[in-house]
């Protein structure tokens, strides 16, 4: 594709490239855009700043069926019995006014990340869009991160002796594609997104539900770019 | 575009700025569900592809379950890497399930079969030895001619199992002369579809929730409409979430309601996922949606009031485009003065449902209110719940009744027939047209002349409108022999001497485990098994196989082309590519019916013509082509005309860009559209998938003239081309009870003497609250037994470890014991990132109690507190046949107490194909121990899987 490599020599990732022909498109028109098209609006723009990348978890939309978490099993592949994302299910009430609970729970990307300052060898770490991730080459499988974190999202790997953890599919953001676990979503409960981009899904999702926006331990001061809309209002989301 | 006060015209703006896409390559800009990358395009995924690990993308379908989503695959060298959701397909429009992710490590099982195998030990011994594919498949011809000289290939049943690629062993067995070619069909929901079927020649109603549809606009453009219009969804007895069958019901009805404020009601005995997003949970008694239906309808037809806008239940319309009303009304009015022997009180009031169902009167008039003023609104009823039960029918011709009434049939946001919108791909290689051969056979020293269908031993034997077959009553005829009833050949007699089994798992999924080993493995006089040649021809190993004579491996989804079946909201067709070739020593169905015809032929066979087959069918390709010549095969109908372009009324065929070119042909006398057709290569050429516009209100056209909308006569494809609520499709089967002077079995069982004309009543099974033949039991057996589908653990796909690491409801949690197992692992690479070399691969793990999901059983507290077991205790259930099974409890608040729910064939799976489920076999429940082989449901002989009484006890 000539744009798309147009675009590459100017320095844009396919991530910073596909955000602009959003925008771009936005801005054209609803509806019918050729993908010749958005590509060649997405060069009339500057290419934008990074992004704040972030999660947004719907559970009004979560159907409890795992797909989540198969799904970064086979992008990331994590060992059996390990896991970078996960489901939780619990219950509540008695018969019949019954609730099961369906809880997807990630790395919450913090944006004052407890697991960073612990590190001994520099290993783990935040990048300037936000997505905290794990050098395996520096990392000396010590562990400490795995007890920082408030969350559990972290575990030691038995198979590259590493630390390991949600990594926002950082390989696939980078090429602009979604992370494995928002694609794969059946009741695409999962919403992925630029915080920066006031156009974006999440950003407007997030504006749009601001009062019913809830993130995990907030009184830790964590600062988590993973937020939850309750399935019912108010609830609180449990921590792991 | 014709219409302007329809309602599929009227975009409001809001609906509009959510209104997306466009034709092929077209950019998702601006859609309500737009994510913040844009979604790449097959070459840019392609490039990042190569970028990340040298990959291949390809298009695919799945079909690891019957949903069958659309699917991206990345290989390299032959290996297949990963597995995504296709974008392009709106099905699954890029989403995918645990299931649909987890591909790999079923395609790398170390537990699927490998090579032919020839039984060595007894039936069921599992004893088998290695053959070349020559070897067994001689074996297999020479055992089918001896079967036809002496018995006739009539003597030969088919079972295709499930319905996916199966039209090369049909068209193969309908060549050698057999009509008895069958599916899973009969085993999966066949009560369900029967109201549709009756009514509408259709098959399943799902709501109007696929998202995207390529809908036509004003403006002559098509877009992807990404906006939801159902207001209210019932799901009785169906839980889409798990079961995934219709997969876009999963993000369409939690997408409707949450963005469409859509209110959502799950009936059902236990807390289903669906119901945990429901606004409502109704735990209904199992074995009564019948009942509360026929009250819902009975209230809306008391209470129907068309001049009071909180009372206009019915849209009277609705009679433009049906016949039979009148009939159908006086036959339902006339059980309302009907006494139930039970209760005492009139059939289909509020008081009688109550008693019934365990509801309160007021809530069961509170849904029937609901459902009649809301708009557009689905009534959906399930395959588990409702089409499980022996008098499943009722439910589906009274829900069927229900949407047409209220005006929501095809209405946009209401209930679609689905198997009457999709895309056809019944073109010819399906071989049906063998059927109608001319053949003679000898009885009472007669020589009568036929078609070969009329020899079908259901149609024509003791089950003549199952039109879906009845594969739980084969052990019967196994042992019994077959007698043809009605017909030109009644009288005629034959064995059944060869099953041939495909992709179906019969033993464990097929109605009474021990009732299906007792038929394989029943010996004549002469110890000779009864049924002499048994052939099991699958990718896993399964139950059946361990009765099966020969085992053929068959090359696993990703090993082969064909194509999806699916049930979309408009015609959507896509291809299943053979992305990696064949493993082992397993082979394509094509090349699979290729060899034995060959063989067949070799032999002697007169009916195998090298025409027909290998002469014909060079690829798969070829094969997948022929399927598809009928493709789309839907009319030019309802509102917004798909193609304005051409002609209404008129049957489409070929591809969306011809017809949308105008690139066609026009057949005025026959009223066909014939545009390029399409094929695989088109397939390929358009990210596997052919997208064909929707419309709504498919059965009406516009009369300028009367200016008003009438019927037009294309749409449903029932014999009148209307709604039918007098049932002019059994008209046939009663001629044959006539001419024969014989009522069929089934009929007789419910005190019937023909099909009926309308309306029709009787009650299930082994139901004590509802029929006074089963209350002796109640006192002993204090529980109803019911089962659910678990997604991740279907008959086929429990060698899966990360479905195992996923838990389902309250039937396969991690409640196993300490095992050790060959498993497929992923290997990830000690130094990290994306791609390892060899992935996939088996290795023996460690599973430590409490880590691994296993079959399981709901039971609410109180019932666990009065038998004294908590969660995880084991028990054994015993039912009144003197049949049992066990399984660990799950005591959980999400299940009406009295009923108890276990997964179906989840457990006590004995095959070790089944990898690590197999080591679960002694403490995993087999539901289908306790079926009634007998309790046949009386019209089409699917099992009464979920009627059943049982009792239990702490072991």
């Amino acid at each position: 594709m000539k744009t798309a490599e147009e675009a590459r020599a100017k320095g844009m990732t396919r991530a910073e490239f596909l955000r602009g022909a959003t925008l771009a498109g936005a801005a054209t028109a609803v509806g019918v855009l050729t993908g010749g098209e958005a590509a060649e609006a997405a060069l009339t723009r500057p290419a934008p700043k990074p992004a704040r990348w972030a999660m947004l978890v719907d559970l009004r939309k979560c159907v409890g069926c795992f797909g989540c978490q198969v799904a970064c099993k086979q992008e990331n592949e994590v060992p059996l019995g390990k896991y970078r994302n996960w489901v939780k299910l619990y219950e509540e009430g008695s018969y019949p006014n019954f609730i099961r609970h369906m809880q997807a729970y990630l790395c919450n990307h913090c944006d004052k990340p407890p697991c960073v300052p612990v590190c001994p060898a520099d290993a783990t770490y935040k990048r300037e869009d936000g997505a905290v991730l794990i050098d395996y080459d520096k990392c000396i499988n010590c562990g400490r991160c795995v007890a920082a974190c408030p969350y559990g999202a972290r575990f030691l790997n038995p198979v590259s002796q590493t630390a390991d953890k949600c990594s926002f599919c950082d390989h696939r953001i980078d090429e602009g594609l979604l992370p494995a676990c928002a694609q794969a979503c059946p009741g695409r409960a999962l919403l992925f997104g630029d915080l920066k981009d006031p156009k974006s899904e999440i950003a407007q999702r997030l504006a749009a539900n601001r009062d019913k926006v809830k993130t995990l331990l907030p009184e830790l001061g964590t600062d988590p770019q993973v937020f939850y809309i309750p399935m019912y209002p108010g609830e609180p989301i449990p921590n792991r | 575009m014709e219409g302007k006060n329809d309602n599929a015209a009227a975009v409001s703006r809001r609906a509009f700025l959510r209104l997306s896409g466009g034709l092929a390559g077209a950019a998702a800009v601006g859609a309500g569900n737009l994510l913040a990358l844009r979604e790449a395009s097959a070459a840019e995924v392609a490039e990042v592809a190569r970028k990340l690990g040298n990959l291949e993308v390809k298009y695919t379908a799945d079909v690891m379950c019957p949903s069958e989503c659309g699917l991206e695959m990345w290989v390299k060298d032959g290996r297949l890497y990963k597995i995504y959701g296709n974008k392009s397909c709106p099905y699954n429009d890029g989403t995918i399930c645990g299931k649909g992710s987890s591909g790999a490590q079923m395609v790398y099982s170390p537990h699927r079969m490998k090579y032919p195998m020839i039984r060595v030990g007894e039936r069921g011994e599992g004893k088998f030895r290695r053959v070349t594919w020559d070897e067994a498949i001689d074996y297999i011809a020479r055992k089918l001619i001896e079967i036809k000289k002496t018995h006739g290939p009539e003597a030969v049943i088919m079972d295709s199992g499930d319905v996916t690629d199966r039209d090369q062993y049909w068209r193969l067995f309908f060549a050698f002369g057999t009509p008895n070619c069958v599916e899973h069909g009969a085993i999966c929901d066949t009560p369900r579809r029967h109201g549709p079927k009756l009514m509408l020649e259709g098959k399943r109603i799902e709501p109007d929730i696929m998202r995207p549809v390529l809908v036509r606009q004003p403006d002559g453009k098509l877009v992807n409409d990404y906006s939801y219009k159902t207001k209210l969804i019932i799901y009785a007895g169906w839980n889409p979430f798990v079961a995934t069958r219709i997969f876009y019901e999963t993000r369409g009805t939690v997408g409707t309601k949450v963005e469409n404020g859509c209110k959502v009601i799950v009936v059902d005995p236990a807390y289903t996922n669906t119901a945990s997003k429901a606004d409502q949970w109704l735990p209904i008694r199992p074995g009564t949606d019948p009942d509360l239906f026929a009250a819902m309808l009975r209230y809306i037809l008391e209470h129907d009031d068309p001049a009071d806008p909180k009372r206009k239940y019915v849209d009277w319309d609705f009679k433009k485009y049906s016949l039979g009303w009148d009939e159908f009304q006086a036959a339902f009015k006339s059980w309302w003065t009907k006494k139930d022997p039970i209760n005492g009180l009139d059939y289909f009031s509020l008081d009688w449902a109550a008693q019934r169902t365990g509801f309160a009167k007021e809530q069961i008039a509170e849904l029937a209110h609901t459902f009649g003023i809301t708009k557009p609104a689905a009534l959906i009823w399930g395959m588990n719940g409702t089409g499980h039960h022996f008098n499943g029918y009722l439910a589906s011709i009274l829900g069927t009744a229900l949407n047409v009434i209220t005006g929501n049939f095809d209405a946009p946001g209401g209930a679609i027939d689905t198997e009457i919108v999709k895309a056809s791909k019944g073109g010819s290689a399906t071989g049906k047209q063998f059927n109608g051969r001319k053949v003679t056979r000898v009885i009472g020293g007669k020589a009568v002349e036929g078609k070969q269908e009329e020899l079908h031993m259901d149609s024509f034997g003791d089950w003549p409108a199952a039109w879906d077959d009845v594969v739980g009553d084969y052990p019967r005829r196994f042992l019994e022999g077959v007698t043809l009833r009605y017909g030109p050949f009644r009288g005629h007699r034959y064995p059944i001497k060869a099953y041939i089994l495909r992709t179906g798992n019969s033993v464990i999924t097929g109605s009474a485990t021990w009732k299906w080993q007792e038929a394989l493995t029943a010996k004549d006089g002469k110890g000779d098994y009864k049924v002499d040649l048994v052939v099991y021809i699958d990718t896993p190993y399964l139950e059946s196989g361990l009765y099966a004579d020969v085992l053929l491996p068959e090359a696993s989804y990703a090993e082969r082309v064909s194509l999806s079946d699916i049930y979309p909201s408009h015609p959507v067709i896509y291809l299943r590519d053979q992305v990696i070739p064949p493993l082992y020593e397993s082979r394509t169905p094509t090349d699979i019916m290729k060899m034995l015809a060959r063989r067949l032929h070799e032999l002697g066979d007169p009916d195998i013509k090298p025409a027909d087959f290998w002469e014909k069918y060079k690829t798969q390709d070829d094969f997948v082509n022929e399927m598809l010549q009928p493709a789309p095969g839907r009319a030019n109908v309802g509102q917004p005309l798909p193609y304005p372009n051409l002609p209404e009324g008129y049957t489409l065929l070929g591809t969306p860009d011809s017809l949308e070119a105008g690139r066609v042909q026009i057949d005025h006398q026959r009223k066909v559209v014939r545009g390029e057709p399409v094929t695989a290569a088109w397939l390929r050429a358009h990210r596997g998938v052919a997208v064909w516009p929707m419309s709504w209100h498919r059965y009406r056209t516009f009369d300028k003239t009367r200016n008003e909308f009438v019927a037009n006569k294309v749409f449903p494809g029932t014999g009148s081309k209307l709604i039918e609520f007098k049932f002019n499709k059994y008209a046939k089967y009663n001629k044959l009870i006539e001419e024969a002077k014989e009522v069929p079995r089934g009929l007789k069982e419910i005190g019937f003497s023909k099909y009926p004309d309308t309306f029709y009543w009787f009650e299930t099974k082994w139901n004590p609250f509802t029929n006074p033949l089963y209350q002796k039991y109640a006192a002993e057996f204090p529980f109803q037994l019911v089962s659910g589908r678990v997604h991740h653990a279907m008959s086929g796909t429990q060698m899966v470890p990360w479905l195992a690491e996923a838990r389902s409801e309250g039937l396969w949690r991690e409640l196993n014991d300490p095992f050790q197992y060959t498993v497929t692992e992923v290997n990830r690479r000690a130094d990290r990132r994306f791609l390892a070399g060899d992935r996939f691969t088996p290795k023996p793990e460690v599973f430590v109690e409490g880590t691994w999901s296993v079959g399981t059983l709901e039971m609410n507290p109180a019932d666990a507190q009065r038998v004294g077991v908590k969660t995880g205790d084991l028990i054994e259930l015993t039912n009144p046949l003197g049949k049992f099974t066990r399984s660990k409890v799950f005591v959980t608040n999400g299940i009406r107490p009295g009923a108890l729910r276990m997964g179906f064939a989840t457990g006590g799976r004995f095959s070790p194909g089944l990898g690590p489920t197999f080591a679960q076999r002694y403490y995993t429940p087999d539901h289908n121990t306790l079926v009634d082989p007998d309790a046949l449901s009386p019209i089409m002989g699917q099992p009464a899987y979920v009627d059943m009484l049982v009792k239990v006890r702490k072991v």
